[in-house]
C-alpha cells in the first residue's frame, strides 16, 4: 500500500476496493435452497445446527434472485435438467455452482443404465466446485464451500482481465 | 440322599410356584439352594409357554383354514360369477391364483366387483403393468375388500400392437395415478381415463421405458441422454 500506509489514524485500514469487494463477496455467499434427491438431506444437515453453515456466512435463500451459490444436491433427471438450467439463468451475477455428490458430478449410480438421468450437471450449467461422495458428509460439503470461498476471494472483479 | 434332595426340591418348587419363596431362601446349602431356584425358574417357564403356544396354535389353525377355504373358494366363486354375468370375459378357467380377464368388459366387471355386496372390493391396493414378452403387455390389479377382509388379483393381457384397456379410474379413484404410471412406463392406454398424461417422465419423452424392446432416445432438448464422458471408468 506504499504511499498511503501509516498516513491515517490507527483505526483506518487502507485496502484496494477490488480486494474489499471480493472479500465481502466471499464471506457471505448465500446459497440457493433446493435439493433434487438424497444428497439434499446432507445439505440440510450441513445447514442445521450441528454443522451450521451460517458460521461461514452461508444462509439459505429460497429465491434464485437472492442467491449467489447454487448447490446442486442430488440426482438431476432429464426433466429436472431444463428446470435447473432455468433456475441458474434466473440467478443474478456473480453466480457460482457447487455440484454435490456423484450424481450431480457424473450421474453417480445411474451412470451406466439410468436412461433418464443427466450424466453430470456440468452438461447444462458451468460448475465451480465438485464435491464427490454418495452422499458426501456435511464436512465434505463444507470443505467444498470453503474452496469456493477461496476462489471468490482470489477474484478481482474490478481489474480488467488481460487477454 | 439324591432322591431325598429331589423330593425336597420338588416340594420347594411347588411352594415357590404358589408364591412362597421363604423356604427356598432359607436353605443353608448353597448348591441345593441354587438347584432349587433353577428348578423353580424352569417350572415357571414351562408353565407359561404351554398356555401361549396352545393359544397361538389355535389361532393359526383357525386363520389358516379360514384363509385357505375363503381365498380358494373366493377366486373360484368370482370366476364362476364372472362367467355367468359376463360370458366370454374369463380367459382362463383356472382361477387358483388370479383371475385372467379380457379387456372388453373390464369397466363393467370392475363396477360389479365393487358394488356386489358379497364381494364389495372397495379398495384397489395396487395396479401395475408388466411386459411379459411375446408381444404381450399385462395390467394387474390387486383388490381388497375392507368389509370382508378378502383379496384377489385380476390380470388383463393385451397385445403390444393395440394396448388398450378400459380405465377404472372412475370406479376406484386411486387408479388415476396408478394407471398414469403404467401408461408412463409401458404405454398401455387406459381408455376413458380423464387425465392420461405421463406421471414421472417429461411429457415429451419418447418411448416406453419398461418395455423389453425399449431404446433410449439419443437427445432430449439438445442434451445428450446416454453416457458420453469416455474414460471415466
Ligand atoms: S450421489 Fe448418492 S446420495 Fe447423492 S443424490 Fe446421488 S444417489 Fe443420492
Amino acid at each position: 500500500m506504499g504511499i498511503l500506509e501509516h498516513r491515517f489514524q490507527d483505526n483506518v485500514i487502507v485496502e484496494k476496493l477490488d480486494k474489499l469487494l471480493s472479500w465481502s463477496r466471499s464471506t457471505s455467499p448465500w446459497f440457493f435452497q433446493f435439493g433434487t434427491a438424497c444428497c439434499a438431506i446432507e445439505m440440510m444437515a450441513a445447514a442445521a445446527s450441528r454443522h451450521d453453515l451460517m458460521r461461514i456466512g452461508m444462509i439459505p435463500r429460497s429465491s434464485p434472485r437472492q442467491a449467489d451459490v447454487m448447490i446442486v444436491a442430488g440426482t438431476v433427471t432429464m426433466k429436472m435438467a431444463l428446470r435447473v438450467k432455468k433456475l441458474y439463468e434466473q440467478m443474478a451475477d456473480p453466480k457460482y455452482v457447487v455440484a454435490m455428490g456423484s450424481c450431480a458430478t457424473s450421474g453417480g449410480p445411474y451412470w451406466q443404465h439410468g436412461y433418464h438421468v443427466l450424466k453430470g450437471v456440468d452438461i447444462v450449467i458451468p460448475v465451480d466446485v465438485y464435491v464427490p461422495g454418495c452422499p458426501p458428509r456435511p464436512e465434505a460439503l463444507i470443505e467444498g464451500l470453503l474452496k469456493l470461498q477461496e476462489q471468490i476471494l482470489n477474484e478481482r472483479p474490478l481489474t480488467r482481465k488481460m487477454a | 440322599m439324591n432322591e431325598d434332595q429331589d423330593k425336597l426340591i420338588a416340594e420347594l418348587v411347588e411352594k415357590g410356584l404358589a408364591g412362597d419363596m421363604e423356604p427356598i431362601n432359607e436353605i443353608e446349602d448353597r448348591v441345593l439352594r441354587s438347584k432349587a431356584k433353577a428348578a423353580l425358574v424352569k417350572a415357571k417357564r414351562s408353565a407359561k409357554p404351554q398356555e401361549t403356544e396352545d393359544h397361538v396354535k389355535q389361532v393359526s389353525d383357525k386363520s389358516s383354514i379360514d384363509d385357505k377355504s375363503l381365498s380358494e373358494n373366493l377366486n373360484e366363486n368370482i370366476g364362476e360369477m364372472v362367467n355367468e354375468k359376463f360370458p366370454g370375459s374369463l380367459v382362463n378357467e383356472n382361477t387358483e391364483t388370479h383371475i385372467q380377464l379380457t379387456p372388453d368388459h373390464w369397466f363393467e366387471i370392475a363396477g360389479w366387483l365393487k358394488s356386489e355386496p358379497s364381494l364389495s372390493f372397495d379398495s384397489l391396493q395396487c395396479q401395475t403393468g408388466i411386459d411379459i414378452g411375446e408381444n404381450t403387455l399385462e395390467a394387474r390389479y390387486n383388490l381388497h375388500s375392507m368389509k370382508h377382509n378378502h383379496c384377489t388379483e385380476i390380470r388383463i393381457s393385451v397385445s403390444i400392437n393395440k394396448p388398450v384397456i378400459p380405465s377404472v379410474e372412475q370406479i376406484w379413484r386411486i387408479a388415476d395415478w396408478f394407471e398414469r404410471e403404467t401408461y408412463d412406463m409401458l404405454g398401455i392406454e387406459f381408455s376413458d381415463h380423464r387425465d392420461l398424461r405421463r406421471i414421472l417422465l417429461p411429457d415429451d419423452w419418447e418411448g416406453w421405458p419398461l418395455r423389453k424392446d425399449y431404446q433410449v432416445q439419443e437427445t432430449y432438448h439438445g442434451i445428450e441422454v446416454p453416457k458420453m464422458k469416455e474414460g471415466w471408468e
